[in-house]
């Protein structure tokens, strides 16, 4: 069965990059464009795997990490973040919202794919 | 979809992200402080440095990097952004803006220019506050004034993904040792959607596996917490990997786990002695759910690979063509569906992608399509009324349900045409935002402080006409602060605010959009236009004008007021050219000026190029249509209005003043000889510069609204014709060019053969 | 007593033993205590660590109350995950007879 990926960012072009990224190395897609939207279609996505932008308009990662973790059904989902922030103090906070890992920008499918690969059964 | 399509998405994007930056930074300068605003700023720029960094569009990162980390500053109210801290800031989003463009369509930026900015950032964020800039070209290295973003220690790197990194990724094959690993994980790592199993996998995939695991800490049953962290594992691991290899399958786990790597004394039998070892086998297929799907990956790696080739042939080639933005979005639109096709498990899946989609109000279709669906929907209109015609015609007691059906039929095409015209309206935000970059450029260049308002950006208009209107809007605005405005010191004198403003505004009037450009400058100064006109022979010096006329002469061909011809609105172009640009488009344009107060220009055009009301003449047996916008009045003109003077021109008196009659048929050599004016009906149309003209047409069939179609895409152009329409009876009608008509009736002849050839 | 009643009771584990299935699994070996269990493992796909702690766990419970506790069933990726992570269910796998 495929693995399904949510993946949430409100950059058009990172979002179609992770679409043909994944897509390509045989994952099942779905889409979300800032935190109150990953949120909302979490339970139709029915990840197997969450990536996820920082910042982001209306809601940013750390929020929807939070928000994530705290549903009964999502909460175990790994979640890896996707940012160019890669300095300590952010990789923390993300860390301490819930964030299983990371993937430091600029993006790189091999990186992405790997990521994935690692948090995933 | 390929990466060159992506990357059109990205600069369409970056367009986007640097209107976004530059109305927050306004915003900013206004004085706004929600955290919002600066939060909004500072995603556009971190949204263009992530885009670019995976493009590979390294001067584009390495500004987008230090502009980000001096609005972080602002974000986390280390920076106050005054007045002094936003100049920069601005200037630094028109660096970017043109670093963009150049990215994008090549060419080159003023790196000067990107330099001397880069370190005025560097010092805002060192909380040093601007310096009036100095000499701008020092050529020190840009890595001396900014850390580079490549040798950054915050672990940014803007390296483009490559092949090159993939196989540097890939750890030096060292002779195999064996490590002892003690791994104890904690609580917080399961909660974070991570799994000792998962890691221990890893491990194992890097060599011969022996592994215990330690269960001392497992309480009973009814003690435990079933989330909680009791096991820990003793891991020997014989690899040729190396120690770097086994701590990064932790990389994730680090904070949440206690991890200690040795290198085994003796060999690995030794540690087996010490503790009982479970052998890991090596066939943990089910544990990833295949190797097949192992292989998979390893192609898909090779995909990604080419891809990655493909993405850095697209840094280098043009932009990709607009229409593969279509494509993208046709792919993005099936893909649901082959989900759904694909399992039936998946369907639930799919729809919450369309639940996702359904967030968005929008959505985005190339122009193309448009354009096409306009096309045929005129030619909808075009097909509707020859029905209604040719039912007319041969049906004359028609049955009344046929009349109404056409009407119907009539009522709802005009519904459609509207609609469809809506999708092409597009509010003229984008082009008033590129007008505040202009006014800072023109003060900056001519040491004037101004203040540009706008009102009614989302006043929503054609895009075509959209389009077409950057261009006189940038010299009029160039023109009104270069001419307009006076110098701080004139203005303190004359007791106004040393900034002056310069108000943009669009509205909507009577199925127009009017756009309004007003200064509080000085105001024309009608004396030296007035002798600038008569050193440039335009008028007689004893010429009797009023103030309008006066003012109107600014719109005369090659008139220019400026004592010399200034850098900014000088450039060859006077206001000859936007008068004319704005005419292009179907509007009119007019200046009212008080001396000491200001200018004000208002142009009004029409809301769409599609479409227009004409008035539908005969001359000559021929079919025209006169723009309605043009023509102030029809009259019948009486034998004893007519005045002949010279060899050929006449005049007609209207209301105690005369007007230039002109035959419509003659100029566009339609016939011969002059016609008799009372034989027809003149229209009195406003011309270039103010003056009106009575155009002489044969007899007036009727109004109705026209579908434009260009004479140039499928004839060719033709002088005096502006373009042409189908009637209802099937008809090609051409649409009049009233201003050509009017300079024709100057002296500057058209040229015969084609006018004739175009009407048969 | 119990040891006595020969009746082992059977608990089917779910397929993915993941971190919301450790505290479900727990409540269930909760409610089975005091009674032999035969555990069909044999549709699991996947096991966490942490369910792994609570079986193992429970394996100690039942030892000490001298219940049998008993893998039934198992499928392949349960034998190969306990084997990945050193745990050692062969002396729980249940015996033929």
């Amino acid at each position: 069965m495929k693995k399904r990926v949510l993946t949430v960012d409100d950059s058009r072009t990172i979002r179609n990059m992770l679409l043909v990224t994944l897509n390509n190395a045989g994952f099942e897609t779905i889409q979300a464009e800032d935190g109150v939207e990953g949120l909302e279609v979490l339970e139709s996505a029915n990840p197997d795997v969450i990536v996820t932008d920082i910042n982001m308009p209306r809601l940013d990662g750390f929020g929807f990490i939070e928000g994530v973790r705290k549903n009964d059904r999502y909460r175990a989902v790994p979640i890896l973040v996707l940012t160019t922030e890669s300095d300590a103090e952010k990789k923390n906070r993300a860390r301490q919202a819930g964030a299983t890992g990371w993937i430091v920008k600029p993006f790189d499918p091999t990186k992405l794919i790997d990521a994935i690969e690692r948090v995933t059964a | 979809m390929d990466m060159n399509e992506i990357k059109e998405i990205f600069f369409q994007e970056c367009e986007e992200q640097l209107a976004e930056l530059e109305s927050g930074l306004l915003k900013l300068n206004d004085g706004d402080r929600d955290p919002e605003t600066v939060n909004a700023v500072f995603r556009a720029v971190h949204s263009i440095k992530g885009g670019a960094g995976a493009f590979g569009l390294d001067d584009l990162v390495s500004f987008a990097h230090v502009f980000e980390t001096t609005l972080d500053c602002v974000r986390s109210n280390r920076l106050e952004p005054n007045q002094d801290v936003l100049k920069v800031m601005l200037r630094s989003a028109d660096v970017l803006a043109d670093l963009t463009n150049a990215a994008r369509d090549g060419g080159n930026v003023d790196e000067a220019r990107s330099r001397q900015l880069i370190k005025e950032l560097e010092a805002l964020a060192n909380g040093e506050m601007p310096q009036p800039a100095p000499e701008p070209a020092k050529a020190a290295p840009i890595a001396q004034v900014a850390p580079a973003p490549a040798a950054n220690d915050d672990g940014f790197q803007p390296v483009a993904f490559s092949f090159e990194d993939f196989e540097a990724a890939e750890p030096p094959t060292i002779e195999p040792s064996t490590y002892e690993i003690v791994f104890r994980p904690k609580s917080e790592l399961y909660a974070k959607g991570n799994d000792a199993t998962l890691l221990l996998r890893d491990l194992s995939r890097l060599g011969e596996m022996s592994i215990r695991c330690d269960m001392d800490r497992l309480p009973a049953l009814d003690e435990m917490n079933p989330e909680a962290a009791y096991f820990s594992w003793k891991i020997s691991l014989k690899t040729d990997k190396g120690e770097e290899a086994i701590r990064s399958v932790f990389e994730f786990a680090e904070w949440d786990c206690e991890l200690d790597v040795t290198l085994a004394s003796g060999d690995a039998s030794d540690a087996g002695q010490e503790l009982p070892m479970q052998p890991v086998p090596f066939d943990l297929s089910l544990l990833d759910e295949g190797a097949p799907a192992q292989a998979e990956a390893i192609e898909d790696d090779e995909q990604i690979v080419s891809q990655q080739h493909d993405l850095r042939d697209a840094a280098v080639s043009t932009a990709a063509n607009a229409s593969n933005v279509l494509k993208m979005a046709q792919t993005a639109a099936r893909a649901p569906v082959e989900n759904a096709k694909a399992s039936p498990a998946s369907a639930a899946q799919a729809a919450g992608q369309q639940a996702a989609s359904a967030a968005t109000p929008t959505i985005r279709v190339d122009l193309d399509r448009v354009d096409r669906l306009i096309n045929l929907v005129g030619e909808l209109v075009i097909n509707q009324a020859m029905l209604s015609q040719s039912v007319i015609e041969n049906d004359t007691n028609g049955t009344s349900s046929i009349n109404m059906g056409l009407e119907e039929l009539q009522q709802l095409t005009r519904e459609i045409q509207d609609s469809v015209m809506a999708i092409r309206a597009q509010p003229v935000k984008p082009v008033f935002q590129r007008m505040s970059r202009i006014v800072r450029e023109i003060a900056d260049m001519t040491g004037k402080s101004v203040r540009l308002v706008t009102e009614g950006e989302n006043t929503e208009v054609d895009k075509t006409v959209i389009d077409k209107l950057a261009e006189p809007l940038t010299h009029m605005i160039r023109n009104a602060v270069d001419h307009g405005l006076e110098t701080p010191e004139k203005r303190v004198a004359a007791g106004k605010n040393p900034e002056g403003t310069v108000r943009l505004t669009a509205k909507h009037r009577s199925g127009r959009i009017v756009i309004e450009l007003a200064d509080d400058g000085a105001g024309i100064n009608r004396e030296k236009v007035r002798q600038k006109a008569i050193d440039n022979d335009l008028i007689a010096a004893d010429a009797n004008l009023s103030d309008e006329e006066i003012d109107n002469l600014i719109f005369h061909a090659g008139f220019s007021t400026a004592d010399k011809i200034s850098d900014i609105s000088g450039r060859g172009v006077g206001m000859d050219v936007v008068k004319r640009s704005i005419q292009a488009l179907g509007g009119r344009i007019n200046i009212q000026s008080k001396p000491g107060q200001g200018s004000v220009f208002t142009m009004s055009l029409p809301l769409t190029l599609a479409v227009l009301d004409g008035m539908v003449v005969t001359v000559a047996n021929q079919t025209l249509v006169v723009p309605l916008t043009a023509i102030v009045e029809t009259l019948q003109p009486e034998a004893s209005a007519i005045h002949s003077f010279g060899a050929t021109q006449r005049l007609i008196s209207i209301r105690n003043s005369f007007c230039p009659l002109l035959d419509v048929g003659r100029i566009l050599n339609f016939r011969a000889t002059q016609a008799n004016p009372v034989e027809g009906v003149a229209l009195l149309v406003e011309s270039e510069g103010g003056g009106q003209r009575a155009l002489m047409v044969d007899a007036i069939q009727g109004q109705r609204q026209v579908v434009i179609k260009s004479l140039e895409a499928n004839y060719t152009h033709v002088p005096g014709i502006a373009a042409a329409t189908i009637l209802g009876d099937g008809r090609v009608a051409l649409i009049l060019d009233v201003d050509a008509i009017v300079a024709a009736s100057r002296g500057q002849a058209l040229k015969p053969e084609m006018t004739l050839a175009a009407t048969g | 007593m119990a040891s006595r009643n020969n009746a082992r009771k059977p608990l089917k584990l779910a397929p993915v033993l993941d971190l919301n299935e450790a505290t479900a699994l727990h409540n269930k070996l909760l409610e089975l205590k005091g009674a032999p269990i035969a555990i069909d493992a044999s549709a699991v796909e996947r096991v966490g660590a942490l369910c792994a702690q609570v079986l193992m766990a429970g394996a100690k419970t039942w030892e000490e109350d001298q219940l049998s506790f008993t893998f039934a069933k198992v499928s392949d990726a349960f034998v190969k995950a306990t084997q990945l992570i050193g745990v050692d269910i062969a002396p729980l796998m249940a015996k033929e007879i």
